[in-house]
C-alpha cells in the first residue's frame, strides 16, 4: 500500500492541473469487473477552493528530466520527489472505489528518463487495472509529448480520456519557456488519436472496439506569455474543429519561479474566467472566435464576451422573446442555453411577458436591454445608459467575486500549471 | 373544506385525488404535522385499487409522461408535495394534454422545481455517498437524504458495484437496500445500527484525507463555492469532512 507520504508528494504535483470532468464516457461494467463511467460525470467531494474531486489525480513520479521555467516541478527545482508502482497506484484506486470516494483515476507524469519509458510505466499501470484488476471506471491518461505512437494508440484503446497539454499558446513562447517540448509534440499526437477515434467511429458491427469514448482535453497557461485573448481564442477554436477536442482548459499563470523570461505579476483570475466565458460562446452559443476578439485584441474587462459583443452589434437588438429563433435567443446577453430552451418551449403555450420570464426564473438584469416581449421594451434607447448600467451590474458582481477569492498578495505564492 | 389524510404510498395518493380532483377547496396531505384549518373535515383515505387504477388511465391517457412525475414529486420530503401533485394532475385533466412544457403555467413551475429537488439529491448522492467496509467484507453506507431517495440511487450502484455485497441505509426514514450480489431487498430498519469495521477500513480512510488535503490549493480559499455545491448538512458520513 502507498504511504501517505508519497501520496502527498505525488497529489500536490498534480493538483495544479485543472482538468477534473469524468463525463463523456458511457463504459459499462464486465463481469467479474467493478465500475462503471457516468455519462454525465460525477463529483465526488469538494475541497475548501471550490473544486471538484471527481478523480483520483495524481502522478506516477515527480522526478522531471525537463526544465520547463513555468513548472515547479522542473529538473532544477528543490522540491521532494517521489514516485509510485502500477500496483500501489492500482490498489489504491480499487479501494477508493469501493468506498465510492472517485470516479475513476486521473493520471500524470513527469518525464523520467525518456518519454517512452514514461509512457511505458503509465500505460503499464493503465493495461493492469483493465485486465488484472478488471476495473471499468473512468480513467484520464495523460499524454507524454514525443512518446512512440505505438504506445499512444495502444494506451487510447485502454482509457475514456487522453490530454496532452498545450501549455504555451505560440510557437515562439514555447521554444523560450518550454525548450524541450516543441509544437509538433504536442499537435502530432492529438492529430493521430483524432484520426485513429474517427477510423474507429466508421467500423461497423463487431469489429467495433471503445476507443477514446471521452475525447481528448488540453490546457493552455494564459498570461505567460504575450499572446493576446484573440490569438488564444483563435487557437482554441481551431483545436475545437481540427481535433474535435472536448474542452480547452485555461489557467491563469502565477510566477512560482523568478526568471527574467517570465512576468513576475500574477495573471488575474478575471482574465480567466472571461476566456472560459468565451470558449462557452463558441461551443454552446454558435459564436466564431473572430466575433468575439480579433486577432490582436484582448477581452474587455468591464463585461462579459457576450454582452461586448451585443454592444458591438446593437443593430441586431431587441429581439422578440415570443418569435425569435433560437439562435437570436442564445445571442442576447443574460440568457444563457438553458433559460434559451425553456423559453422556446413555453411560448409554444402561452405569450409570455416579463413577469412570466421573472417567474421561469430567467436573469433579466441585462436581458432586459436586448429584448422585447409582445412589443414591450423596459431598456433603455440611449447606448451610452445601456453601456453603463451593464458595466455597473458586472462590477457589482466582480467585487462579491473577487472577495471569494484570495487577496493579491496571497495569491501571488500559488503555483502554475504542471505538465 | 375536505383534508385528505393518505398513508404516504403512492397508491393512497391517486386514490386521494380520485375525489380531490373535482373538490375545489380541500387537501391532501400525508403529513402528520400538517395544520388543520378552521371547520376542516378529515377525510382518512386508504388505497382504493379501482379508484388509483382509473386516476393512473387517465393521465397516461392524457399525459403519459405524469406516471413519471407523480412519483417523482412523492418522493420530496416536504409536507406540502402531494398539494403540488395535486395542482399538477389538475392541471393535466383539465388541458387533457401533456402540460409537461407549460413552463410558464404557475402549477408547472412548482412541480418541474420540486422534481428537480428530487432528482438532483438523487444524483449529488451516487457521488457524496460513502461505504466503509465491514468485517465481513460487506460495505456499508449510511446516508440522511432530505427525499426519499434510496430507490432513485440503488440501480446506479448495483450496475457499478455489482461483485460488491453491500448495504445502504437512509437513517432518517429508517430503511436499508441491502444487496448480495444476486439480488436486491429493501428493509425497515432501527435508525441506528452497530458496523464493526474491517481491519484496513481506518487506513483507507486516512489515504483518502491525506489526499483531500493535498489535492487542495490552500492558497486560494473558496470555501462559499465548496458549501453551495456540497451542502453541509452531507458532511455526516464523509470522511473527509472529520
Amino acid at each position: 500500500m502507498i504511504d501517505a507520504e508519497r501520496l502527498k508528494i505525488l497529489t500536490e504535483s498534480a493538483k495544479y492541473d485543472v482538468s477534473c470532468s469524468s463525463s463523456g464516457s458511457r463504459r459499462a461494467n464486465t463481469k467479474g469487473g467493478i465500475g462503471n463511467a457516468s455519462v454525465g460525470g460525477i463529483c465526488h467531494s469538494f475541497t475548501p477552493d471550490g473544486r471538484c474531486i471527481s478523480l483520483l489525480k495524481i502522478l506516477m513520479s515527480n522526478r522531471c528530466s525537463y526544465n520547463c521555467l513555468y513548472c515547479p516541478n522542473r529538473a532544477e527545482a528543490d522540491v521532494p520527489r517521489a514516485s509510485a508502482t502500477p500496483d500501489e497506484l492500482c490498489e489504491l484506486v480499487i479501494a477508493f472505489y469501493k468506498r465510492n470516494y472517485i470516479e475513476g483515476l486521473f493520471l500524470s507524469s513527469a518525464v523520467e528518463g525518456s518519454p517512452d519509458r514514461t509512457m511505458e510505466r503509465m500505460l503499464d499501470t493503465v493495461i493492469r487495472l483493465r485486465k488484472v484488476y478488471r476495473f471499468n471506471g473512468y480513467i484520464h491518461l495523460k499524454g507524454i509529448p514525443m512518446a512512440d505512437r505505438a504506445l499512444v494508440s495502444r494506451a487510447a484503446q485502454y482509457v475514456d480520456r487522453m490530454s496532452y497539454n498545450v501549455e504555451l499558446p505560440s510557437e515562439k513562447s514555447l521554444r523560450l519557456l518550454a525548450p524541450q517540448k516543441t509544437k509538433e509534440s504536442v499537435l502530432l499526437p492529438m492529430k493521430q488519436l483524432f484520426l485513429e477515434k474517427k477510423a474507429a467511429g466508421e467500423e461497423k458491427g463487431k469489429n467495433r472496439k471503445i476507443f477514446l469514448p471521452a475525447g481528448q482535453t488540453t490546457q493552455l497557461i494564459v498570461g505567460a506569455s504575450p499572446e493576446s485573448d484573440g490569438q488564444i481564442l483563435k487557437l482554441s477554436e481551431a483545436m475545437y474543429r481540427r481535433f474535435s477536442l472536448k474542452r480547452v482548459y485555461y489557467s491563469s499563470y502565477v510566477p512560482v519561479v523568478r526568471h527574467s523570461l517570465l512576468p513576475d505579476r500574477c495573471t488575474g483570475l478575471l482574465r480567466e474566467h472571461r476566456l472560459y466565458q468565451a470558449d462557452w460562446l463558441m461551443r454552446f452559443y454558435g459564436f466564431d472566435a473572430d466575433e468575439i476578439a480579433k486577432e490582436g485584441e484582448n477581452l474587455p474587462e468591464e463585461y462579459d464576451p457576450k454582452c461586448a459583443w451585443a454592444l458591438r452589434n446593437m443593430q441586431f437588438f431587441p429581439v422578440e422573446i415570443n418569435t425569435a429563433p433560437l439562435e437570436k435567443l442564445l445571442r442576447v446577453p443574460g440568457i444563457g442555453t438553458l433559460g434559451a430552451y425553456k423559453i422556446i418551449k413555453a411560448r409554444k403555450f402561452a405569450k409570455l411577458d416579463f413577469s412570466d420570464l421573472a417567474k421561469m426564473r430567467i436573469v433579466l438584469k441585462r436581458a432586459k436591454f436586448f429584448i422585447t416581449c409582445g412589443g414591450k421594451f423596459y431598456g433603455s434607447d440611449n447606448y451610452d445608459t445601456v453601456k453603463t448600467a451593464l458595466m455597473l451590474e458586472e462590477r457589482s458582481e466582480k467585487y462579491e467575486q473577487l472577495s471569494l477569492f484570495s487577496t493579491p498578495e496571497t495569491s501571488l505564492s500559488v503555483h502554475t500549471g504542471q505538465l | 373544506m375536505n383534508v385528505y389524510i393518505t398513508d404516504g404510498t403512492e397508491n393512497c395518493f391517486y386514490t386521494a385525488v380520485f375525489n380531490a380532483c373535482t373538490d375545489k377547496d380541500c387537501i391532501v396531505t400525508s403529513s402528520c404535522a400538517v395544520q388543520l384549518p378552521l371547520g376542516a373535515n378529515v377525510v382518512a383515505v386508504t388505497a382504493d385499487g379501482e379508484k388509483c387504477t382509473r386516476v393512473k388511465k387517465k393521465l397516461n391517457e392524457y399525459a403519459p409522461h405524469a406516471l413519471k412525475d407523480i412519483p417523482l414529486l412523492l418522493r420530496r420530503g416536504c409536507a406540502n408535495k402531494e398539494q403540488t401533485a395535486l395542482e399538477y394532475i389538475r392541471l393535466i385533466m383539465e388541458k387533457k394534454a401533456p402540460v409537461k412544457d407549460m413552463l410558464s403555467h404557475p402549477a408547472v413551475i412548482a412541480a418541474t422545481e420540486e422534481m428537480r429537488k428530487v432528482t438532483l439529491e438523487a444524483h449529488r448522492f451516487t457521488g457524496f455517498l460513502r461505504f466503509m467496509e465491514g468485517s465481513g467484507g460487506i460495505f456499508y453506507a449510511p446516508f440522511e437524504p432530505d427525499n426519499d431517495i434510496l430507490e432513485l440511487i440503488l440501480p446506479h450502484f448495483i450496475r457499478r458495484l455489482k461483485n460488491q455485497p453491500f448495504v445502504i441505509h437512509d437513517t432518517i426514514r429508517g430503511k436499508a437496500a441491502l444487496y448480495n450480489m444476486r439480488e436486491c431487498a429493501i428493509v425497515h430498519t432501527d435508525k441506528k445500527v452497530n458496523v464493526v469495521l474491517s481491519d484496513c477500513e481506518d487506513a483507507f480512510q486516512k489515504l483518502w484525507k491525506e489526499y483531500y488535503e493535498s489535492v487542495n490549493i490552500a492558497q486560494r480559499p473558496h470555501e462559499k463555492q465548496m458549501k453551495g455545491y456540497m451542502p453541509v448538512r452531507y458532511w455526516k458520513y464523509m470522511p473527509e469532512k472529520h
